[in-house]
């Protein structure tokens, strides 16, 4: 059935693929192209104060992604705007962040002005994989991503990733036996532990303890570490450097943050080695499926790893969070589709209480709930794009070379010329079969050789928990009817707590 | 058991081909290829055929197991960003096209496969990813077509505008 469902959507994109071989059929012809290629100047956009105004005086750092609906409305798919001192191209058509990743060459940068670079350089730290660039992020993304992103290596974590849920589960049961009605408030700070606990125990093949009852003080410090991180990230960048000098308090902070989050890094590798340095010294062999054993056999500097291993930590805290908050408060919401994946996760487990990464691979349902939750609330709401070394055609425009090009996923993933009820949550969406939107409408992992290294990972810990906690639970919202918007924080996060009912089943 | 599969293969075979007699004399002739490569090819070996962007053909030779994108960068084929996510599933750079009724065969795709497909370009009825596609006996003498990339429509758009 599935497997039908899949040809006829695939003929759908046959279809789709013959109408731009049709339109491309059109583009060969020269007098046609000649006319229609402009330049950067011609691209439409605000004025750099009024675009600085919406950012800094109405509040816009939290609303960049409602920005991008904004502008998308005045101007059309392609626009420009000054963000800060960066003047970057805005694209919010599928069609052409389609051609925009198709041209992001060998070794593709995401930018090369950020504010995690400049910290790196000030600190003397190694980049890793967020922040690499050219050969030095080919050598770490061949290293991890055989072992990160391959389906079949990836259900090597099954079972590390299993027991970490196991906690959650206990750690939610103990949260709501605290409240007269069985209420969780704010699920996201849970999750983030969870987040932590489950990239530190890929990474560590060790568990910190993020899920006690008592919990570690320096986790919580580093969560907060990497939210601060976060909010610092945009106004820095938004901001001058000369700024930096009179209004000290955002790099100091940002920098403090990243501090801290290198030293946990370091610290929990540190001590990954001496526990691996004690078991070769009492003769037992060592070997596992965890990824920091991979990095440090590599032959790449100690700093390196660090570097790595910090970015990598980072990357699987607020990610995993955000999705897990948004897709439980969206079937709090939608208790039809509550009860279906409900069914569906009973049918594929045979009154197993646990799935494994075999079960949650049969349960379509579960895997659109994701998608469209992630449609919605893409974590990463406005991806980029430099391409240093040739100019880059996107629609008519002739973009040239390092011009930073920001992806709009949000705006495309919202739009309803692709959407219908855009901003509904209707996981049926994906399993039907006449609803051909365009594949580069909603990629909330990026596409190509930069795309997310931690995505099979991620899926696996979101459906893993997932299938756990409504096989335990049944989720309500605490109070129906409340509703909760997201807002960028670089990431897109919950804007207020969310407070979840959790009942027994 | 050997010879049986064998049987089993050459008599699958046979109704491929006799499919291809009522399809014209090209898919004859690719049949007789097929055979002649399956005659001729050596234990564990499996001869493909690839079909360049630019209708050029590469005939290569690769062990049953290995996948098709394993064999493009082991005999260094001359394919422009073949496989960029090193088989990965992370891109679909590595599309491959597949005769019907190799592609009828084929291992079902996955859903990780298929997302990934979606986003490919020149998407066909018979598309597969190169690095999720390994080698078996049956596809002695197959051949693969490589889609036409956007940057050879671009290459033909700049050189429609010099012209």
């Amino acid at each position: 059935m599935a497997q039908t469902l899949k040809l006829v959507n695939r003929s759908s994109s046959v279809f789709r693929n013959l109408t731009e071989a049709w339109a491309e059929s059109l583009l060969r012809r020269p007098e046609k192209v000649i006319k229609r290629h402009k330049s950067l100047a011609d691209v439409p956009g605000p004025s750099a104060i009024s675009f600085l105004t919406d950012i800094f005086c109405r509040g816009g750092l939290s609303r960049l992604h409602e920005l991008q609906l904004q502008g998308k409305a005045k101007y059309g798919p392609v626009w420009k705007a000054s963000f800060g001192p960066i003047l970057t191209v805005h694209v919010a058509d599928p069609a052409l962040i389609e051609q925009v990743l198709r041209q992001e060459g060998k070794h593709p940068i995401r930018s090369d002005l950020s504010s995690w670079k400049d910290y790196r350089e000030y600190r003397g730290h190694s980049y890793g994989l967020l922040t690499a660039e050219g050969e030095e992020w080919q050598q770490f993304r061949s290293i991890l991503g055989k072992h990160m992103l391959k389906p079949k290596e990836v259900e090597a974590y099954n079972d590390v990733l299993s027991d970490v849920v196991g906690d959650l589960i206990k750690k939610l049961n103990h949260q709501r036996n605290q409240n007269p009605n069985k209420v969780v408030k704010d699920i996201s700070s849970e999750f983030y532990r969870f987040g932590l606990e489950g990239i530190s125990s890929v990474l560590f093949e060790s568990r910190i303890g993020c899920l006690e009852t008592t919990i570690p003080e320096e986790t919580e410090k580093f969560i907060k570490s990497i939210n601060t991180m976060f909010v610092m990230t945009l106004l820095t960048m938004a901001m001058p450097k000369c700024l930096h000098k009179i209004f000290k308090k955002p790099w100091q902070k940002f920098c403090e943050s990243w501090d801290y989050m290198f030293a946990f890094g370091k610290f929990y590798f540190l001590l990954f080695l001496a526990d691996i340095a004690e078991k070769v010294s009492r003769g037992e062999k060592v070997e596992g499926k965890f990824l920091t054993y991979y990095l440090a056999q590599e032959k790449i500097p100690m700093k390196a790893v660090y570097g790595n291993v910090t970015e990598l930590l980072l990357a699987g805290v607020d990610t995993i969070s955000s999705t897990l908050s948004w897709t439980l408060y969206e079937l709090a919401r939608h208790p039809h589709v509550q009860s279906a994946l409900f069914e569906e996760i009973t049918k594929v487990q045979q009154g197993r209480k646990v799935a494994t990464a075999a079960d949650v691979a049969k349960m379509p349902l579960m895997k659109a709930v994701v998608k469209e939750v992630l449609r919605l609330y893409p974590v990463i709401p406005g991806n980029a794009r430099v391409v240093s070394d040739r100019d880059i055609q996107i629609g008519e425009y002739i973009i040239p070379k390092k011009t930073l090009i920001t992806l709009c996923h949000y705006a495309t993933s919202r739009d309803e010329k692709f959407f219908s009820d855009p901003n509904e949550f209707k996981p049926e969406r994906w399993l039907k079969k006449d609803d051909c939107h365009h594949p580069y409408a909603s990629i909330p992992f990026g596409f190509g050789k930069r795309s997310c290294i931690g995505r099979r990972i991620a899926e696996l810990e979101v459906y893993l928990a997932l299938s756990r906690i409504l096989t335990h639970f049944e989720v309500r919202p605490e109070c129906p009817g409340s509703v909760v918007k997201p807002m960028t924080r670089t990431l897109l996060v919950p804007e207020k707590e969310i407070n979840i009912q959790f009942l027994e089943r | 058991m050997a010879a049986a599969a064998r049987l089993l293969v050459t008599s699958r075979c046979l109704l491929a081909g006799s499919r291809a007699w009522y399809s014209g004399g090209q898919r004859i002739r690719s049949w007789l290829e097929q055979r002649a490569a399956r005659l001729y090819s050596s234990e564990g070996k499996v001869t493909v055929k690839f079909v360049n962007r630019d209708g050029s053909t590469i005939v290569t030779e690769g062990k049953v197991g290995e996948s098709l994108l394993d064999l493009v960068v082991e005999k260094n084929l001359d394919i422009d960003g073949f496989g960029a996510c090193e088989g990965t599933l992370a891109c679909s750079t590595c599309h491959l096209i597949f005769e019907d009724h190799i592609f009828e065969k084929l291992e079902s795709v996955t859903d990780e496969e298929m997302d990934m497909l979606d986003l490919a370009y020149g998407l066909s009825e018979t598309s597969r990813l190169g690095c999720q596609i390994c080698l078996q006996p049956f596809m002695n003498g197959m051949t693969v077509k490589v889609p036409e990339s956007v940057a050879d429509v671009r290459q033909a758009v700049d050189m429609g505008k010099n012209s």
